[in-house]
């Protein structure tokens, strides 16, 4: 393992002077499920790991009717799991949680970090861009925030600036249905070959987002003021308009061909999930 | 440059100094000599490496070392007390949960942290929780009847 030097901030205040001082050669560290393997195979190589699991407000899951919910970056995926608020309001993000990788790794690692490590088929990904998360980004200069559809810019890239921290993901009050799917090569612990996140609004809009079908996730937009009646006789358009968008590629998880069936056949089985209390 | 540590593991208070590029597995293996927590792939995907971390069951081969100070860590060593074999571990014995055993201590660890939390889980839920655990050995059968059993007895 590489040689680096270890901080643990117990206070946001704290994290935000050392990513200050020495912001570009700092990996910040909370689940570490992805870091510690990177670190490992030198893939990532820093002079510091900043662990930012000590912050109080970063353990924190929030929520109320009017403000929506809001989940720490230090939150893990168990703890979203076991949540009462969350399976009650936001039950896709459990949903994919559940798919992440195994209940061990889950003990560990976060939303915020699946997010921040932007690989195109991280499964918090696409549910969170469907329910208009927004990230909130701390530095000692300012506090700023974004949708998390503009936060992801590329593969392992996002907006996330050396000296910055993601401190939490927030999610607007939506009243409707969501749903998420994914195929992998097996029922256990897999990345996945493909997914799709949808979230059918009570009014009738449909949002969709398509995870491991290109660098980024692939946000189909246009149906965002459809009503009910609409996504019953319209389901072959927005399939065509998806297949349209969607630049899978082949590698050693799936082939270019089977994604493309693959992403037709979820989105298929999505409308059917979405259809049944609509 | 070495760092202070602190913490417990399997009811014992150990005070250390470890160096910050140390994993929690490296720590108990090679500094503690608790060498039944196994490196099977050292990426999080097999769970050879499984203990219990302040009451959750973790792949040590993805925390570091320092992230566990003033934590509470068990292991497999902390298993049996007095020189007596745990229930998990005599039901594993009994109902054939293990061949070459490499697997066993992740296997008990993240049974145990299952019981420890749901005295009672169904099939299904023993599954889902076991997830992490890799065997080349068994076919995975004979490991959910020896929860199965252990949870049986415990009753």
């Amino acid at each position: 393992m590489q040689e680096f030097q270890y901080f643990r901030p117990e206070t946001l205040n704290q994290a935000k002077d050392f990513l200050d001082k020495y912001g570009k050669d700092v990996k910040i560290l909370a689940g570490g499920t992805d870091l510690i393997i990177a670190l490992r195979d030198k893939t990532i190589v820093c002079k510091y790991v900043m662990d930012i699991k000590a912050i109080k407000e970063l353990q924190i899951i929030s929520y109320s009717d009017s403000e929506g919910l809001s989940i720490g970056s230090a939150v893990c995926l168990n703890e979203i799991i076991y949540s009462n608020d969350i399976k009650n309001h936001y039950p896709i993000l459990v949903e994919s949680a559940k798919t992440l990788a195994n209940s061990l790794l889950r003990n560990r690692a976060t939303i915020v970090g699946n997010i921040c490590n932007a690989s195109p088929g991280g499964d918090m990904i696409s549910p969170s861009i469907v329910l208009d998360a927004r990230i909130e980004i701390v530095s000692k200069q300012k506090t700023r925030t974004m949708p998390l559809k503009d936060f992801i810019l590329g593969v392992k890239r996002t907006a996330l600036k050396e000296n910055e921290l993601v401190t939490k993901i927030n999610f607007p009050k939506i009243v409707g249905k969501g749903k998420y799917l994914r195929k992998s090569r097996i029922k256990g612990h897999d990345l996945a070959q493909v997914s799709v996140a949808a979230f059918l609004t009570e009014a009738g809009g449909l949002k969709l987002s398509i995870g491991a079908a290109g660098p980024t996730p692939i946000i189909v937009e246009g149906f965002e003021n459809y009503k009910k009646v609409d996504l019953q006789s319209n389901k072959q358009e927005i399939i065509k308009k998806v297949m349209n968008e969607v630049k899978p590629i082949g590698d050693q998880r799936a082939s270019k061909e089977y994604r493309i069936a693959m992403i037709k056949y979820l989105l298929t089985q999505i409308f059917e999930e979405l259809e049944k209390e609509a | 440059m070495k760092e202070k540590l602190h913490f417990h593991v399997n009811g014992d208070e150990i005070f250390t100094e470890v160096e910050p590029n140390k994993t929690l597995l490296w720590l108990l293996r090679e500094e503690l000599g608790l060498t039944g927590t196994k490196e099977g792939c050292g990426a999080g995907e097999c769970g050879a490496c499984t203990v219990i971390l302040n009451g959750n069951p973790v792949n040590s081969c993805l925390v570091m070392a320092l992230e566990v100070n003033e934590g509470d860590i068990e292991t497999i060593e902390g298993e049996a007390k007095n020189g007596e074999l745990s229930p998990l571990q005599k039901a594993f014995i009994k109902h054939n949960g293990l061949q070459c055993g490499f697997c066993t201590p992740g296997m008990i660890m993240s049974a145990k942290a299952l019981l420890n939390k749901n005295p009672n889980p169904d099939r299904e839920e023993i599954k889902e929780a076991m997830q992490g655990n890799l065997c080349r050995c068994t076919g995975y059968e004979s490991i959910i009847a020896s929860i199965e059993a252990a949870i049986k007895e415990g009753e």
